[in-house]
């Protein structure tokens, strides 16, 4: 009974496979092919031989010249460190970041969604009215939102008994099957869902990280799409938050 | 006339293992020109059951046989094994990179092109839905599928995905199973 499961099954993906064979009128172009493949070959093989050589003396002349010019390593290190403090005081010494925020009379209410968590709970932005909410539409492929997370995760922990809610939308294709061991394995701390076509439209989401930051009263206070520098987005949330005497 | 007879040595050529393995194994170092010549064909035909576009194909079929040449560790004897799963493999990525961007356009609500003619002529929903659950499925699974499917033996599959030939029934039926469950998932039994 088992076996002719296993032929009934067999047969069945197989005469599904079979629909992708091409049709026999096409013939690959060999010659064509054959023509394209030399001057591939061709090309690359010039390329390496063009560069090899010249890339090869470039190396080897930094390096003897590194080891005969360079200082003795102390002082090489002493250096290293007198740039290090430089480059740290003239950070420091710049102003702290300005929140940039729409003001109150121009916000306009964030659309409502409501989606599910990883437990199947249902989680509604409205839900956290009374809160400042950051909404992040990220995916686990992206390479800005890997740099923003964890900013986010110290966001939630620091600011979580002052208001702050994080929820991060993922818009993995695959949902849960990337977003769950992503999640597992940063550790994060805040409500992660997954988004839906509606909801990226709701918020004409068209390029990724992409954030919104909404007050109390619902209405979203400052959007951005793409990387912003943590400082910035510590300045909006305190301000939102009432914790900074600058207002908008 | 000349052209005929150029494009004859392509087109009837008996691609068979055997007869690739006793043509290139003479030749040593690998001569990449000649197993082009008998294995290009089938190659593409390969690539061509994943992308839709066989120029895409074809173009795909071309890089698997330069990757070849750019990796001298491949001896002759197993170089035609090393093609198959290399095509196979850029088919692969071709397609689940087709399927990303597809979903993302339709997520965003970009607006795309007017498709091409060979998009209009090739257009299939029942080779869309069989592509897209190879797309799916686990890389090893879609890969044992597609070589299987494409008449190859158990032998030449074996060779070509590095597999015990002793399990390669148990791994085909698991892989079989998968892309059932996972049509099923999506479309229904019909």
């Amino acid at each position: 009974m088992e076996k002719n499961n296993e032929v009934n099954v067999a047969q069945w993906v197989d005469q599904r496979l079979a629909i992708l064979t091409p049709r026999n009128a096409w013939q690959p172009d060999g010659a064509d092919g054959l023509q394209r493949f030399r001057e591939q070959s061709a090309a690359k093989s010039s390329w390496k031989q063009a560069w090899t050589w010249p890339a090869a003396t470039l190396v080897a002349a930094a390096l003897i010249l590194f080891f005969l010019a360079a200082p003795p390593p102390r002082v090489l290190a002493q250096r290293c460190v007198d740039c290090s403090v430089a480059l740290w005081q003239s950070f420091s010494a710049m102003p702290p970041a300005q929140p940039d925020l729409q003001p109150e009379s121009a916000r306009k209410l964030a659309p409502d969604f409501a989606l599910t968590d990883v437990s199947g709970n249902p989680i509604k932005l409205s839900d956290s009215k009374g809160k400042v909410i950051l909404l992040n539409f990220w995916a686990t492929w992206c390479g800005g939102c890997q740099t923003e997370i964890p900013w986010f995760i110290e966001f939630q922990n620091k600011y979580k008994d002052a208001g702050l809610n994080v929820i991060g939308v993922s818009l993995d294709d695959d949902g849960w099957k990337s977003v769950t061991p992503y999640v597992k394995e940063k550790n994060v701390n805040y409500c992660i869902v997954i988004g839906t076509r509606a909801v990226a439209k709701q918020y004409a989401v068209e390029a990724m990280p992409a954030t919104w930051l909404i007050d109390r009263q619902g209405k979203i206070a400052a959007t951005h799409v793409g990387m912003v520098t943590k400082s910035a987005y510590e300045a909006e949330i305190e301000t939102l938050l009432g914790r900074n005497a600058t207002k908008p | 006339m000349s052209q005929n007879h150029s494009l004859d040595c392509y087109y009837n050529v008996n691609a068979s293992s055997e007869a690739v393995i006793e043509a290139t194994s003479q030749a040593a170092p690998l001569d990449i020109e000649s197993l082009f010549r008998i294995q290009f064909v089938r190659i593409a035909r390969i690539v061509a059951r994943v992308v839709r576009d066989p120029a895409r194909a074809e173009e795909l079929a071309v890089e698997a046989f330069v990757k070849l040449w750019r990796n001298p560790q491949v001896d002759t004897a197993r170089a035609e094994a090393w093609l198959y799963r290399t095509a196979v493999r850029l088919g692969l990525d071709d397609l689940r990179r087709q399927v990303r961007r597809a979903r993302y356009e339709a997520l965003i609500g970009s607006v795309r092109g007017a498709p091409t003619p060979e998009e209009i002529h090739s257009a299939n929903e029942e080779q869309d839905r069989v592509r897209k659950i190879l797309s799916i499925l686990d890389p090893r699974q879609a890969e044992l599928l597609l070589l299987r499917s494409h008449d190859l033996s158990y032998t030449e599959v074996a060779a070509a995905l590095d597999l015990n030939p002793a399990s390669l029934g148990t791994l085909l039926a698991r892989a079989q199973q998968s892309f059932r469950k996972e049509y099923i998932k999506r479309y229904g039994k019909k």
